[in-house]
């Protein structure tokens, strides 16, 4: 059993400056929300996929950091000890997902927005859209509502477990680490169920708002996303706590690994998009190819930008073993990558929600019944891609912010969305130690040299 | 070439070696070689070895091989033997990544698995000498160029630190 002690501050101290600097942040994201809803159309689709957008993204986030650190149990590794309090802290962020995600099912369940076609059961049926009569097994406003609430109350569940059997540890653990061995079941169980639910989840929230296309790369695209933009969030973290003065037991070295996962899953995360993008750029059926002819005419500079930002830029940057050990360097990447990602749920969600609501207006022929376009004109011409992206000068003059850009609203609403995330994340942060005690990998954690 | 005159202790365990390193270090004795079974944490700095130059050299592999397989295929495409697959466009972009992909991982690899074996003298049909054999086993090893450090002060420098066995070799 470990005997460390130090000199530095045992917890976290959330101060009144942090609680000021947050609640401004939030206010200004609640302001943005209420100004989005004034400015908006009659479906308040802006709004609604702008909550949509924020409340999957930071879930997401939560979700990364509980899988990441049941993973590490699982996989009895040591490295990452000394700092399993972030992970712990940033994974309670799951309660605010797990609200934020109800309100938008119980919603969708009152029909109360238009961000999914498949919720309009009327209209396709009279449209007699066999597609959607045949996916309605799984996409339906029950499945979508109980899958909600269930999955993300079983993440937060698990985790919250975890969480405690960790703190209990601290003033509790014995010679047989039984609180660990507890951690390891709990994990073994958590991790399958995230598994297949994040999957579930990734479809039923994202990939179903454009419900008659559909890529089975998706939920792996969607969750390598998460995890680069959890592991953007734990550098910048640790970097502001040492800062602070906080952890001087997380050395060069724990940053260096960190920065590693940045590296490799920006990596992972570009080997997926460009995947999903080539079989149906090969395969050219119209009613694939429609999903990424709608980006490259209306988001071009967004669509060819999340490639710059999440793969060119940390690929170059972080390729150097030096870079990945300067806080200064690491941590640049580790926020534009962060920003990069959240626009990559923005072309996710975004694009979809506009057709949908163009739909649900009465704009009928645009989606539904037009899917030979995309692969007629590909076809036809033999260079698709140059093709498309020369149609996007046509369509310069359909350039909405909120709706083909990021707009202010969209950058004040994630900005609340991340002071709530900081929020919550300090607040469970200052709850307890923030370097464990009794945890059997604890020492090697803290000689931890790569 | 005429061999080198070498003076070597043997230890049993790496923290012992450490600590032998550190003291050889404080009484200025230069170092010539270290020799042990596994990767010893923290022993470069102590020896002052700079970092490997081999992933640069990798690098500039790696970037051949994306080239070769790029503007190969671009020729092949577009101008050697233009064929149409798929009613695609002669110059297929994402069509070609996997290919350099597998190329740019293939020269990189290749080209730094032999670069490393030529750096280290390594290769099919090389025997190297060794100090001795346990130094690949169980035992970490300190050794010291007789033109640099006398054997007489190198002995009693591994008497002094611990060391189990002290032996002279020509290599």
């Amino acid at each position: 059993m470990s005997t460390y002690i130090s000199d530095s501050p045992t917890h976290f101290e959330f101060t009144a400056r942090h609680r000021m600097f947050l609640l401004v942040g939030i206010a200004l994201g609640v302001i943005c929300l209420g100004m989005t809803w004034m400015v908006d159309d009659e479906f308040h689709s802006r709004f609604w996929s702008n909550l949509l957008h924020n409340s999957v993204f930071f879930t997401g986030i939560a979700l990364m950091a509980g899988f990441f650190l049941s993973v590490c149990i699982i996989a009895w590794a040591g490295w990452h000890t000394v700092f399993k309090r972030v992970w712990e802290a940033m994974s309670m962020n799951l309660l605010v997902g797990l609200v934020f995600m109800t309100i938008i099912a119980l919603v969708t369940y009152m029909h109360g927005n238009h961000l999914y076609h498949w919720a309009d059961v009327k209209s396709y049926v009279a449209e007699d859209d066999q597609i959607l009569i045949g996916k309605s097994g799984f996409l339906n406003k029950n499945i979508y509502l109980i899958f909600t609430v269930v999955f993300v109350g079983l993440w937060l569940f698990f985790m919250t477990r975890i969480r405690n059997l960790s703190i209990a540890e601290d003033s509790d653990g014995d010679a047989s680490f039984s609180h660990h061995h507890k951690m390891r079941k709990y994990a073994a169980l958590f991790l399958p169920l995230v598994g297949f639910s994040s999957a579930a989840m990734i479809w039923q929230w994202i990939m179903s708002i454009d419900a008659h296309w559909y890529s089975t790369m998706f939920a792996w695209y969607t969750g390598a996303s998460w995890f680069v933009s959890m592991m953007c969030f734990t550098v910048l973290s640790l970097i502001y706590l040492k800062g602070k003065g906080y952890y001087p037991e997380v050395t060069k070295e724990h940053i260096h690994d960190l920065g590693k996962f940045i590296f490799a899953f920006s990596i992972f995360w570009t080997y997926l998009w460009f995947s999903q993008y080539m079989l149906i750029w090969y395969a050219n059926i119209g009613e694939e190819t429609v999903y990424f002819k709608e980006r490259f005419d209306k988001y071009p500079v967004l669509f060819y930008g999340n490639l710059l930002v999440n793969f060119i830029l940390p690929f170059f940057v972080l390729m150097r073993n030096d870079t990945k050990r300067k806080f200064g360097s690491l941590g640049f990447v580790a926020g534009v990558v962060f920003v990069g990602h959240w626009i990559d749920f923005f072309l996710m969600i975004k694009p979809g929600v506009a057709i949908n609501t163009h739909h649900a207006m009465g704009g009928h022929g645009d989606h539904g019944g037009d899917h030979g376009h995309g692969a007629e004109h590909a076809g036809e011409h033999g260079h698709g891609v140059a093709e498309s992206v020369g149609h996007g000068a046509e369509h310069a003059s359909e350039f909405v912010l909120g709706t083909t850009f990021p707009g202010f609203l969209e950058l004040g609403t994630m900005i609340g969305f991340l002071s709530l995330f900081i929020l919550v994340f300090f607040m469970v942060l200052s709850k307890a130690r923030l370097v464990p005690k009794n945890d059997p990998y604890l020492e090697e954690s803290l000689h931890h040299h790569v | 070439m005429a061999g080198k005159q070498i003076t070597y202790g043997l230890y049993n365990d790496e923290t012992d070696m450490m600590a032998a390193v550190k003291h050889a270090n404080s009484k200025h004795l230069e170092i010539m070689d270290v020799f042990s079974p596994f990767p010893v944490h923290g022993l470069d700095p102590l020896l002052g070895l700079s970092e490997s130059r081999l992933h640069i050299a990798g690098f500039v592999y790696g970037l051949l091989g994306t080239l070769t397989a790029f503007l190969g295929m671009t020729w092949i495409f577009t101008k050697d033997w233009p064929i149409v697959f798929g009613g695609k466009p002669y110059w297929s972009v994402p069509a070609f990544i996997p290919i350099t992909f597998e190329l740019t991982v293939l020269f990189a690899a290749v080209g730094m698995t032999f670069t490393f074996y030529i750096l280290c003298g390594l290769g099919p049909g090389v025997t190297n000498k060794v100090l001795d054999d346990r130094i690949t086993d169980d035992k970490f090893c300190i050794a010291f160029d007789e033109t640099e450090v006398g054997r007489g002060e190198a002995e009693s420098f591994f008497n002094s630190t611990g060391a189990t066995e002290v032996h002279s070799k020509v290599l």
